[in-house]
């Protein structure tokens, strides 16, 4: 695992780290596990966050809000695209996800951070429409949805989940994906056309560079003061139940959980 | 045996006006422990996990799937276990 620190702690506060893993594409399976590991071990240690950065492979999310009304391809057009869809127990509702988006998806205690569960759903708004300034962009909170828009049409979606006073789910943000499937998919129930970073931009929109300026964006905004950078999820146990070398043991995985 | 006492499971502020009773995960009569999620709420964008405040058996739900509530507001009861005197 590589990690480096980008920033310096300030000696005579409490430093409160943040772990950020940008992990390219990520399976929704994969997300489901990292994420409640994520969430206990903030819970455990309230003073340190983390954040998921990734995309995830084409698919559909439906969560509280959302209804199967809202996805128009039958089960079989939605075989032919390689589009599953899979309930989760997060708010907002139904959203197709494709590459050329980023998913963020902070792990903090809100308690520590002083918010409510309504201001930190505004929080991820409030980082969204600073990230898109820096494009010179102008977008605003969506009020009717959680998410932001540029003009009528949604660029960001929002749907977290608060677990154990923990935040999961996150953001999801339109850098430079096909805008086409969206014709098909209503995405938090709204007919209008998805927009994008690129499509608002003359210049190019890098995934990348958003990746990097949502992780440092997520920091400044819930007062981390050091960030650890990780490019792989961590490894099935932070400590190894027998010393390496040690004759009757060595690593083991965790038996798999049930999604939910 | 003290006789069990009967805690309300209150809804911790969510931050907003509007707050529905999503799901429980445990019925009347379930044994539930201290900070296990026992229902979820949803306010716009978020669902939030409401725990339980004591060690017990769930005794009662107050509100049911898509009941609007707000802070403070009593979802059920847990009936605490009584302390067992050596």
């Amino acid at each position: 695992m590589t990690a480096s620190d980008l920033t310096h702690s300030v000696p005579s506060a409490p430093c409160r780290g943040l772990r950020a893993y940008l992990l390219g594409q990520f399976g929704f399976d994969a997300l489901i596990g990292l994420q409640r590991r994520l969430v206990y071990e903030v819970a455990g240690e309230p003073n340190t966050g983390a954040v998921i950065v990734c995309d995830h492979p084409s698919g559909i999310t439906v969560g509280r809000e959302g209804s199967r009304i809202h996805v128009r391809p039958g089960p079989e057009e939605l075989r032919i695209r390689g589009w599953s869809v899979r309930w989760v127990s997060r708010g907002s509702g139904v959203l197709l996800h494709l590459p050329g988006q980023v998913a963020c998806y902070p792990v903090i205690s809100l308690a520590q951070a002083g918010l409510t569960p309504a201001r930190y759903v505004a929080e991820l708004e409030a980082v969204v429409v600073e990230l898109l300034r820096e494009f010179d962009l102008r977008a605003e909170p969506d009020p009717a949805t959680p998410g932001v828009r540029i003009g009528s049409r949604r660029v960001a979606h929002i749907g977290v989940a608060i677990r154990g006073g923990v935040s999961c789910f996150g953001l999801i943000l339109n850098v430079d994906p096909d805008l086409e499937p969206f014709r098909d998919i209503h995405c938090d129930g709204d007919p209008m056309p998805m927009t994008s970073i690129q499509r608002e931009t003359p210049g190019r929109a890098r995934v990348a560079a958003v990746r990097q300026q949502l992780v440092s964006l997520i920091a400044g905004r819930f007062a981390f003061d050091r960030i650890s950078l990780f490019h792989t999820p961590p490894g099935p146990s932070l400590r190894p139940p027998f010393p390496p070398g040690s004759s009757g043991g060595g690593w083991k995985h965790a038996a798999p959980t049930r999604t939910r | 045996m003290t006789p069990p006492r009967r805690v309300p499971i209150a809804l911790p502020d969510p931050g907003t006006t509007w707050a529905i009773l999503s799901l429980w995960y445990v019925r009347p009569g379930d044994r539930v422990f201290a900070g296990d999620r026992v229902a979820e709420v949803l306010i716009p964008g978020a669902t939030v996990d409401v725990p339980a405040p004591v060690t017990g058996t769930l005794a009662e739900r107050m509100v049911h799937p898509n009941d609007p509530v707000t802070a403070g507001q009593v979802l059920g009861v847990v009936e605490e276990e009584g302390e067992s005197k050596g």
